[in-house]
């Protein structure tokens, strides 16, 4: 083990001594110096955490949250030094987190904050002008062969529990939750509009439709597909009104649609 | 797909569309915003890793859990849910009030 690595194992595990040659600039004891270093090191990430899930971090209180952060922080620190996307596996940590087992909504909660973020920090694009897709309607058979290519600041997130409810819940002074029912499913759209990012409730059929389609399926694919009870227009309509629609591509699914 | 179904697919969908674009013409208040935000600075305190409480050098432990957060019991705001009770049929953390039979 070289010196670096075995200043880093130190860093996460508690259980490990101060790594041997270091000074304190001021002869104060090493070891003292080295305990500040590493607290702080895990307080910084815990507090990264916190600041990206707070919905998660209300619903079961900062004691829980700290302790369940902090051993996510030990068990997969950061691999990028982008802070901002630290958590991308936090979700999936909490799911299996047995403590946690008797809030099974609260993983999907996560998910739906990571989300945001993802949405928050995505790339700009210029929406495709309502007339250009007007203009397709002038040839209704080439419809089923179109792709459409999605905002990348949106995001599609299907739960059995009611991630936009209980999310909703938390974004007001007074936390009600004696309305929400966590156990009846509902699925969300995430999206950026002026700089903020929105968390929007969708039928179940519309965000499995609007999944298929960001995930590059022609129209004619995802329509036929639908789960019984598709509202096409008023999906269509949804990524209208956000002005999610991009680009317009077409081709067999044989064929990756090309960025021009 | 045969070419009934394609045909009918294509119908379907010119219709879709052109009641959506019709749906649409009323924009969203919050999508037609023209605001500039700086999406970096979004999320606080990400980038300061020198600055905010815990991250001073006071050279006393603010984190003690010692890894065990067994003990810890989620104390959120879950509590002020009525009465969902556990759907995993697992021992109950929380005081969730008995669904009534």
């Amino acid at each position: 083990m070289t010196t670096q690595t075995e200043f880093a194992a130190a860093l996460l595990d508690a259980g490990l001594p101060c790594p041997p040659g270091l000074v304190a600039w001021n002869g104060s004891d090493p070891a003292l110096r080295f305990a500040v270093y590493r607290n702080n090191v895990v307080v910084s990430l815990v507090d990264a955490l916190a600041d990206s899930f707070p919905v998660t971090r209300a619903l079961v209180g900062d004691d829980f949250f700290g302790a369940m952060a902090q051993v996510y922080v030990t068990a997969a620190p950061p691999r990028s030094r982008l802070l901002a996307f630290y958590g991308e596996g936090f979700a999936d940590f909490v799911a299996a987190f047995p403590p946690a087992a008797a809030l099974p909504w609260l993983a999907d909660v996560a998910r739906l904050e990571m989300l945001r973020v993802r949405v928050c920090h995505a790339a700009d694009a210029e929406p495709l002008p309502d007339a250009e897709l007007a203009a397709l309607l002038g040839d209704p058979g080439r419809l089923p062969l179109l792709r459409l290519v999605l905002h990348p600041a949106l995001g599609v997130l299907r739960s059995p529990h009611a991630v936009v409810d209980l999310w909703a819940a938390h974004q007001v002074e007074e936390v009600d939750l004696s309305a929400v029912d966590p156990a009846s499913a509902q699925a969300a759209l995430v999206v950026r509009a002026g700089g903020e990012v929105y968390v929007v409730a969708l039928p179940a059929a519309a965000a499995a439709f609007i999944e298929r389609v960001q995930a590059g399926a022609t129209l004619g694919d995802a329509f036929a597909v639908a789960e019984p009870g598709l509202d096409a227009a008023d999906a269509l309509a949804t990524l209208l009104r956000w002005r999610a629609i991009v680009a317009i591509g077409e081709g067999g699914p044989e064929h990756e649609w090309q960025h021009e | 797909m045969n070419r009934t179904t394609a045909t009918r697919h294509a119908a379907a969908l010119a219709l879709a569309l052109g009641a959506a674009l019709t749906l649409s013409t009323a924009p969203a208040s919050a999508a037609d915003d023209d605001k500039e935000k700086c999406y970096g600075v979004a999320m606080k305190g990400k980038n300061d890793c020198a600055a905010g409480p815990g991250t001073t050098c006071a050279g006393t432990a603010k984190m003690d859990y010692q890894g065990n957060a067994w003990k810890f019991v989620p104390k959120g705001t879950c509590e002020q849910m009525k009465s969902p009770a556990s759907p995993t049929g697992q021992g109950q953390l929380m005081p969730f009030q008995e669904k009534k039979s």
